[in-house]
């Protein structure tokens, strides 16, 4: 099946949990080929939304659709196995080589052994672990950075058609969240499938999605691109979650927030005389260049985003400093 | 430390037989403990009501004291492989029973989660997932299980299903404990040495150990029950109580069988147990033969108004009668009494020329008895002396084992025992004559099933060769020649036999 016919769409979708409803009346639609972010806070119902695409937790009411079919129409192992999951756990298998937890659905799909090596050892090379290293290593042996690399690829392995990651980077360190999250775009970029991602970091969300789902207590308030939600907080509670996520960080917030919040100075073309920085990258990467040069600027692959000045950095801290 | 060495070289293939059994029997049992207890927790893992009831009924289990457990057997199964099998298995249940579903229920539940996502089945998830990673806890319940199972199975020599504590028991009966320390040594080295085994095994790949544990599952299992199951007299088997006395007779039994009928083939079940088992084992026809004291059948196996007495003949005319309605034929005793005796030392014995009993009536006022708890309480013990000869003397209580050393050091100058103890002619002490016939006679004889009697004349006819045979000094000999010269019951079965010119035909 095209990966262009791929969508889920829930339609008056509720679930409860005894008298508590931890979704309330969810109705949205994810576009095949997208990357769509759930944010909210813990408890907001995101993670439960999530695992009710490949049926960890049922639908109380309502119905949710997979290619224009019911879910509860097809198979339940046909269905898992079209939908990759990544934990926030990892979870990767500790009594199996980096090897095996990579080719674990490919071979349970009954991929041909020596194609299922290739396809691990090229997975490898493709979040920079040397295959020759790695392979053979035990997950025990892998620090929480590579083993979440190797918990995102195993989801990918089998070229699944939708991939489930339920807050995978919310357990790791700064540097290695920034480094997987790029990883995500990329294998995104290249694979096409759908992701829904689940976190409870705005930063994050806004980095990372195409569109983004605000959740809080079980209602989804909001759904737009970052730039929307950005601008236009649908209410006090989403506005809010922008101060408090942040400034937990500050060297943490990617350049590219400073462009949606409305920070950088226009630029009509790339000026090769200013340090130039990715918008990808975040602030503490950028800030040495700063303090030298006064200004870099931040660019969109190869278009410019804008200059980021001190003044306007500082403007910036002031307006998002934690108490 | 020599006599040691001594008994380990001259018991060298009794033992390497006890082991082969005991480790037959330890490792059949594991393997049918490791078919139930695993399956049934892997089933009982999504029923947490039902696993707890198994855990609790495993543990109760666990606390029938195991002697306990054999007597509950003897009555459903009978004697031998089957109830100590039986019996090692429930000692083993809980422990793998209990650490499969600690290992299986203690996962991740994270990892349970992501084989879940990815679409596993229960059996994928088990066999890819759940087994491996609970596989050291199982593992070391297995290791639990067994060391179990080995100590537990020095029982079973209890039941006749031999062992290392065949060594153990007969170390205690003869009082030999050397023996008794092979046995326990070689019991708990068998232990340690498999636990190592075990041990090792968790850092082997899984899927060879599997595979292993299968065929040595079918293999062994299937020739173990086989060996367990397979109907036991093929020809003829005979056994005996524990002890020596018992082992000498029925190797004489055998040679002369065997000389006599080359077409029949004697199976020899030494130190098979105690008397309620080898009675139950020849009423159910598991053995043919087994030599049997006159006065423990009146006494012990049937039931009747008679009592053992002194008169021998009215014992075992008694006693023949009763069993003969029990379908079971006891043929003429030997010679010798096996019964309770008072035992002096010949200084004191030639001090003042005693011969009798009732010789002690002279110098009651000199005794100094030393006597088992019980024969002070019998009423034909020390309480049928008082009455029958008259006599009252200073006595104190000793524990059977001490009596003869307490005999020998002068600490005591007259002790009970039995007539053909070994100690009389190793430390040259005299029995008294009972010359008021007080003691109950025990006279040993051939018990079988008239069944067999009437199938097998010619057997009957060999076993008859001993009729009025053995005297008590006879016996006393070949017991010290066993206990206490450490030579095998055979020989001194086979010295005795062509001594008295048995074997030669009629």
């Amino acid at each position: 099946m095209m990966a262009e016919s791929t969508s889920i769409e829930f339609r008056q979708v509720g679930k409860r949990f005894g008298t508590q409803d931890a979704v309330k009346d969810l109705n949205l639609t994810i576009e095949a080929g997208e990357l769509f972010v759930l944010v909210g806070a813990s408890g907001s119902g995101k993670t439960t939304t999530l695992k009710m695409i490949n049926r960890l937790e049922e639908t109380t009411t309502g119905e949710i659709y997979y290619q224009n079919r019911p879910l509860t129409s097809i198979p339940l192992r046909e269905l898992r196995l079209q939908m990759g999951y990544v934990l926030q756990q990892i979870a990767l298998f500790p009594n199996m080589t980096v090897a095996q937890n990579i080719g674990l659905i490919p071979e349970m799909k009954k991929m041909p052994a020596t194609k299922i090596k290739q396809r691990v050892t090229a997975l490898l090379s493709e979040v920079g672990l040397d295959a020759q290293t790695y392979a053979q290593r035990l997950p025990s042996d892998l620090s929480g950075g590579e083993q979440q690399r190797v918990g995102i690829i195993r989801a990918f392995a089998a070229q699944p058609q939708v991939v489930l990651m339920d807050e995978p980077f919310s357990a790791l360190d700064p540097i290695s969240r920034a480094q997987l999250q790029k990883l995500t775009l990329k294998i995104h970029q290249r694979q096409k499938s759908t992701i829904v991602f689940v976190t409870h970091d705005m930063n994050e969300a806004l980095q990372l999605g195409d569109r983004v789902g605000v959740m809080q207590a079980g209602k989804l308030v909001q759904v737009g691109s970052p730039d929307d939600i950005a601008q236009h907080p649908a209410n006090h509670f989403v506005s809010q979650m922008f101060a408090s996520t942040q400034t937990n960080d500050i060297y943490g917030v990617y350049l590219n927030r400073l462009k949606v919040l409305g920070y950088l100075e226009p630029m009509a073309a790339i000026d090769n005389k200013l340090p130039a920085f990715d918008n990808h990258q975040t602030i503490g990467e950028a800030l040495p260049a700063l303090q030298k040069e006064g200004a870099v600027q931040i660019n969109n692959g190869a278009e410019p985003a804008g200059k980021l000045t001190n003044k306007q950095l500082l403007a910036f801290m002031v307006k998002f400093k934690k108490e | 430390m020599a006599t040691f060495f001594q008994t380990l070289v001259a018991q060298r293939a009794d033992l390497l037989t006890a082991l082969g059994q005991h480790l037959l029997l330890s490792l059949v049992s594991l393997l049918i403990a490791l078919v139930i207890a695993i399956p049934l927790a892997i089933w009982v893992i999504p029923r947490p009501k039902i696993a707890n009831f198994f855990l609790q009924i495993a543990g109760v289990l666990q606390t029938i004291p195991s002697l306990a457990l054999l007597g509950m057997l003897i009555p459903l199964v009978g004697i031998g492989n089957v109830p100590a099998v039986i019996s090692l298995v429930v000692y083993a249940l809980l422990p793998i029973f209990q650490n499969t579903y600690t290992g299986l229920t203690e996962i991740d539940p994270s990892l349970e989660e992501a084989a879940t996502a990815f679409g596993m089945t229960r059996w994928e998830k088990l066999r890819k997932v759940e087994l491996p990673l609970a596989f050291p806890v199982i593992l070391s319940g297995v290791r639990t299980a067994m060391v179990m199972i080995i100590g537990t199975a020095t029982l079973a020599a209890l039941i006749g299903a031999g062992g290392l504590g065949t060594f153990i028991l007969l170390g205690i009966n003869r009082n030999n404990n050397t023996m008794t320390l092979i046995g326990a040594l070689a019991s708990a080295l068998l232990a340690i040495i498999l636990s190592f085994g075990l041990r090792h095994i968790r850092h082997l790949r899984l899927k060879p150990v599997l595979i292993t544990a299968a065929a040595l599952l079918t293999i062994g299992g299937g020739f173990g029950v086989y060996r367990l199951v397979r109907p036991k007299p093929v020809a003829i088997t005979i056994a005996g109580k524990l002890g020596s006395e018992p082992d000498v007779l029925i190797n004489m039994y055998k040679e002369l069988i065997e000389k006599d009928n080359p077409n029949v083939k004697v199976t020899l079940k030494p130190n098979f147990g105690q008397t309620s088992f080898l009675f139950n084992a020849l009423k159910t026809d598991q053995i043919t033969v087994y030599p049997e004291f006159t006065g423990t059948v009146l006494e012990s196996l049937v039931k009747t108004t008679h009592q053992a007495t002194g008169d021998p003949a009215a014992t075992y005319q008694q006693a023949k009668k009763a069993l003969q309605k029990k379908q079971l034929t006891y043929l003429p005793p030997m010679k010798y009494n096996n019964t309770y005796a008072l035992v002096v030392r010949r200084d004191f014995a030639n001090k003042y020329h005693l011969k009798k009993i009732s010789d002690l009536d002279r110098i009651s006022d000199q005794v100094n008895a030393g006597f088992d708890l019980e024969f002070l309480d019998r009423t034909d013990g020390y309480k049928g002396i008082q009455k029958r000869y008259g006599l009252n003397f200073k006595t104190q209580s000793m524990s059977a084992d001490l009596r003869y050393e307490a005999l020998r050091q002068g600490k005591v100058n007259v002790v009970d025992g039995y007539s053909t103890d070994s100690q009389i002619p190793q430390y040259d002490f005299v029995v008294l004559q009972d010359d008021q016939h007080l003691f109950p006679t025990y006279q040993g004889a051939p018990l079988l099933r008239t069944e067999t009697a009437k199938a097998h004349p010619e057997i009957v006819h060999s076993l008859n060769r001993l009729k009025n045979k053995i005297s008590a000094a006879d016996m006393q000999r070949m017991n010290y020649q066993v206990n206490v010269k450490r030579q095998s019951a055979a020989k001194v079965a086979h010295r005795y036999l062509s001594e008295h010119h048995l074997l030669g035909g009629d």
